[in-house]
């Protein structure tokens, strides 16, 4: 309870949005055919603007794509029968908090890293089930097959 | 040379006459793999670095253009190879056909103490504004910033009131309030390094993404 209030006040002082809600960590900027995002256990249908959060899963199906842009401008995309989840976002330079993980299940994706590759170059990381992948910039392509 | 691959084909054809069975069987299908490759930058064509693991142990560095691995699940990744422009397409260009457009950065530099912006950033906002309007989904961060002129809580608002400013124009040119994130750094991140009481134009400045 301390800790959500806590979390409040630090979102009030640096953003003009109000509430307890977190802050969005980027935004849909590209749908084509079927893609949804997973937030808690229910998965919406994604739509271009929508704002997505950390711990947000996203899905597409056999005719789907996706296209994201996170708030330090990294950039991940998704080709169909795809799956990813942004297990971590920090993106508060000014406190030194920069992290970036994201977790590939199955599919195909592509990044391009922002800000927070350009501030600390070890902070992204991308993992599969086989391995993981240290983005130091910028334009890395993954392809998740392994079971 | 030839005398050794003879050799090799002999003992082949030995290998393959006590064990027929062998021959008979299909090879089996590589285990499915991941595939990692660096590309070079979309926009600036320059090639960064990736390094691959695996939680097993073992790394593999890709630094060059279209440097690939490939990794079995409970392996280390493989030696680095080069992918051909084809195989990157075939392989990742339904993932690379998704990719959101580039975001883009504007700095805008206010007169001393003021929140009046100078003629020439006043030029850039409209090319700012121009390029939110292109965008199907734009949104966009706006930080302020100020010279060291004054005290630190003083330049907290006045870097707020230049971000401010900079948000109503975005929000005049028809952006919701909702996509759009204003933060004041005051004189906490100076683009220039000064004393504190330093007068910069170069500080006193407020800098904009565009997604």
């Amino acid at each position: 309870m301390g800790a959500c209030i806590v979390a409040g006040v630090l979102v009030g002082l640096v953003s003009t949005s109000q509430g307890p809600h977190k802050e969005p960590a980027g935004y849909v900027k590209v749908v084509m055919g079927a893609a949804t995002i997973t937030r808690g256990s229910v998965p919406m249908p994604a739509r271009p603007g929508d704002a997505v959060y950390e711990d947000d899963g996203f899905r597409t199906g056999a005719d789907g794509r996706l296209g994201i842009t996170l708030k330090d401008d990294t950039r991940v995309s998704l080709g169909p029968n795809s799956e990813i989840g942004l297990s971590e976002f920090k993106f508060s330079p000014a406190e030194g908090q920069l992290g970036l993980v994201m977790k590939l299940l199955r599919g195909v994706a592509a990044f391009v890293s922002g800000r927070i590759v350009a501030l600390r170059s070890d902070a992204m990381r991308i993992e599969t089930p086989a391995t993981i992948v240290g983005v130091r910039g910028s334009h890395v392509v993954i392809r998740a097959e392994a079971p | 040379m030839r005398l050794a691959g003879l050799a090799l084909v002999v003992m082949f054809a030995c290998a393959c006459h006590s064990h027929p069975k062998i021959v008979q069987a299909a090879a089996p299908p590589p285990p499915p793999s991941d595939i990692i490759a660096l590309l070079g930058d979309p926009e600036t064509n320059t090639v960064g670095h990736a390094i691959v693991s695996s939680p097993i142990g073992g790394s593999v560095e890709l630094t060059t253009e279209r440097a690939g691995t490939r990794v079995v699940i409970g392996e280390s990744p493989s030696a680095p190879f080069t992918l051909a422009e084809t195989q990157v397409q075939q392989l990742f260009g339904d993932a690379l056909a998704a990719r959101p457009p580039a975001p883009r950065h504007f700095v805008l530099y206010f007169e001393k103490g003021s929140s009046h912006l100078t003629p020439e950033s006043e030029a850039l906002v409209t090319e700012l504004l121009a390029f939110v309007k292109s965008l199907s989904v734009p949104d966009v961060t706006i930080v302020g910033h100020t010279d060291t002129t004054g005290t630190a809580e003083s330049n907290i608002e006045l870097g707020r009131t230049r971000a401010m400013l900079i948000r109503n124009r975005v929000v005049a040119a028809g952006l919701d309030d909702s996509v759009i994130s204003v933060v004041s750094h005051g004189e906490a991140d100076l683009l220039v390094r000064t004393p504190d009481e330093t007068p910069e134009p170069k500080n006193r400045r407020v800098e904009v993404s565009v997604r």
